[in-house]
């Protein structure tokens, strides 16, 4: 086929793409492609979403069908990579997996999808496939195999880019903690306390969608909390907290968050943990339990665990969080009673 | 100390048999799951968790009561929640207040297994017996499973109701008592003869044949399907199903290269629609669905916990291949909430649309 008009590529901004945007939008525009991602989640998005969505499809997956809507009748091809793992033993979501082709049975009109399968946990894939996959993919857009090459390399690198920006080093972490440098400057209410400092744990697709999450991030910081996300947490950690299960834990999303809240029931050098929950995302459910069990046995860092899905209303969540805040500001200043009392 | 295990349909049997061959004689045996059972499961399970979960918990509840130590039940990596069950359980039957050891049996790693069934169920057997063990259950497993079927074939076309329940019951007594695997061999070819002669058959009927595909769990276990098989043949139906165990562990599949098993004639078919695995019994729900229709059944009842997650996969594209092939498929999500009559009615309500296509075809 000979390509004399640039294709457009599009990918809905949703599920994993908040994980590998860097690597696939410049793979695709290093190709010589338009990428067009679908805006963020609207409204209107999500409207349409709950309305052609399987109905016991967990609330993230509902949204990448409006996603997918939003985006379908301006490109010629659909990127939907049906991701297993990358991981030597480690698995992902089965959604993932299944997504594309249950879409195209769902909607045959869809654009065509461009799906490549890659796992390295059930299917022993390595840098062989890699490669097969980046060729075949490549190979819809040029001629070029340099080119193809080169592109998979700069995207490989933007990816590596944005995970060195993303994860904090330990002793980043180590100063957080110890309050000597903030994170994301939060407007404190009362300039001589120190501010609240709580750790957001979820999905990345769950923290990063502003209508998913009802602004989380932004109600945290109007409240003047210095918070860090799961994502942000140094990999090292992770691992070393999951070092200590007696059974391994395979789902390599639910590592990180189960994985941050022990290291810091463990360290105990916050004010709380709020925990994002999908409704009926199974993996969550597994995890949201362990977790209120290591935090009951070790009650000293409070958690707070709060489902999401379309009903969830803003102001619920608001008075929650405020409870939420208010019960940590007292104890830290009980906390501080606490070590002025023994001083003496 | 008293071993125990989930309950699970008639591989229940099964799992008492194969105690029996290691030597355990000390079994607590599990109770067929009630709404008791399965209200105290779901009161300590997490929100929500798949059905199958708050069963083994509330059996698992009961046992311990009963005076169970030992607590046998699998555990493998996959992209399904199953391989969690034990973790999440033991922290919740810990934070209970209860006693108990775990015993995960992982067929995914033969080498841990046969270490398992040496050092921790067994009373250090040797590795011979434990693998004589492993093939005289192998052979009655497949007796078990060939009772099964042929009892939801027989149940349905039978004169005398429950005539061939007993039958099904005195099959049953039959294979846990015989000893040796060749009379187990010898015993797996009478089984049919010994239907067809005791069971009085009503020839005149040209009953519908249905298949019940979906997650294992669900479909073998009677106190959570509401016994559909049963169901089902009441209402004049022949059911099979090709969901088994074997689907998991295949040892013909292993030791017999040249034998095809059921999972890869499935694979097969479901290329075009959903090519790789994604956990669960997914693929080999598609993959059933176009081989019974291709060997002329005529309907499939789709059966799966609530919010499972393979199987909502697979419930999104029966659609299509339904419409294909021409295949009704009822699909069904059962949780400890269904109700009786409702799912009855539904049942009722497919097998008279199956009636009517077949009649309309007929003429």
């Amino acid at each position: 086929m000979v390509v004399n008009f640039t294709m457009k590529v599009g990918i809905p901004r949703a599920l994993l793409f908040y994980t590998f945007f860097p690597m696939w939008t410049t793979f695709f525009t290093e190709l010589g492609a338009k990428v067009i991602v679908s805006p963020n989640t609207t409204k209107q998005i999500k409207t349409e979403a709950i309305r052609l969505a399987p109905d016991e499809d967990c609330y993230s997956t509902k949204l990448y069908f409006g996603h997918v809507m939003a985006i379908k009748d301006k490109v010629d091809y659909l990127f939907i990579p049906r991701f297993g793992s990358s991981h030597k033993t480690n698995v992902g979501c089965p959604k993932f997996i299944g997504l594309a082709e249950v879409l195209k049975s769902m909607f045959p009109d869809l654009p065509p999808i461009i799906m490549p399968f890659y796992s390295t946990a059930k299917s022993g894939h390595g840098k062989r496939r890699l490669f097969h996959l980046i060729f075949s993919i490549g190979f819809k857009f040029t001629k070029n195999p340099f080119r193809i090459f080169k592109a998979a390399r700069r995207a490989f690198e933007a990816q590596k880019v944005h995970y060195e920006n993303l994860f904090l080093d330990e002793k980043t972490l180590h100063k957080w903690e110890q309050t000597e440098y903030l994170l994301n400057n939060p407007q404190s209410p009362n300039e001589s306390e120190r501010p609240l400092k709580i750790v957001l744990v979820g999905h990345s697709y769950m923290l990063n969608d502003d209508l998913a999450s009802l602004n989380i991030q932004k109600i945290l910081m109007e409240h003047g909390v210095d918070f860090i996300t799961s994502e942000q947490l140094p990999r090292t950690l992770i691992e070393k907290q999951m070092d200590k299960l007696d059974y391994n834990l395979y789902f390599d999303y639910e590592r990180e968050i189960l994985g941050t809240i022990m290291h810091f029931l463990e360290s105990k050098s916050i004010d709380g943990i709020i925990h994002l929950i999908i409704f009926s995302c199974g993996p969550d459910s597994i995890i949201g339990e362990m977790a209120a069990r290591y935090a009951q046995r070790d009650p000293s860092v409070p958690l707070l665990q709060l489902t999401f899905d379309e009903l969830t209303s803003e102001t619920g969540l608001k008075t929650r969080i405020e409870a939420f805040l208010d019960l940590s500001i007292r104890r830290q200043k009980k906390c501080q009673l606490l070590t002025l009392t023994l001083d003496h | 100390m008293p071993i125990t295990y989930p309950h699970f349909g008639s591989l229940t049997y099964l799992f008492e048999i194969f105690l029996n061959e290691l030597g355990r004689y000390d079994i607590v045996k599990p109770k067929n799951p009630s709404k008791k059972t399965v209200i105290i499961g779901s009161r300590h399970s997490p929100e929500f968790i798949c059905t199958p979960f708050k069963i083994v918990l509330g059996t698992f509840m009961e046992s311990i009561e009963a005076g169970a130590y030992e607590l046998a039940m699998g555990g493998f990596q996959a992209h399904c929640r199953f391989g969690y069950y034990w973790p999440v359980l033991k922290m919740i039957l810990e934070d209970l207040g209860y006693d108990f050891r775990f015993r995960i049996l992982d067929h995914t790693n033969p080498a841990g297994l046969l270490r398992v069934l040496k050092n921790d169920v067994s009373d250090n057997l040797k590795l011979f017996q434990i693998i004589r063990a492993l093939r005289i259950v192998w052979n009655k497993f497949c007796c078990i499973e060939l009772v099964d079927k042929l009892l939801s074939r027989y149940r349905a076309v039978e004169f005398d109701k429950g005539s061939s329940e007993l039958v099904a019951e005195k099959a049953f007594k039959l294979i846990v008592e015989e000893k040796g695997i060749r009379n187990i061999k010898n015993l797996k070819k009478k089984l049919p003869g010994f239907f067809e002669k005791e069971v009085c058959k009503d020839t005149k009927v040209n009953p519908l044949k249905v298949a019940i595909i979906g997650e294992i769990y669900i479909v073998l276990e009677p106190s959570l399907n509401l016994d559909i098989h049963k169901r089902l043949n009441e209402l004049g139906v022949i059911v099979d199903t090709p969901v088994s165990l074997r689907n998991y562990v295949d040892f013909e599949g292993i030791f017999n290269p040249f034998k095809k098993t059921h999972k890869q004639i499935t694979l097969k078919k479901v290329k075009h629609y959903l090519e790789h695995s994604c956990g669960g019994d997914a693929q080999a729900s598609i993959g059933d669905t176009i081989l019974y229709k291709e060997n002329d059944w005529d309907g499939m009842v789709h059966l799966y916990p609530f919010t499972c997650m393979p199987e909502i996969i697979s419930k999104s594209i029966l659609p299509q291949i339904s419409k294909e092939y021409n295949m009704p498929v009822l699909s069904l999500t059962l949780d400890e909430q269904t109700g009786e009559a409702g799912f009855q009615t539904r049942l009722e309500a497919f097998v008279d649309l199956l009636e009517r296509k077949k009649e309309s075809n007929c003429k």
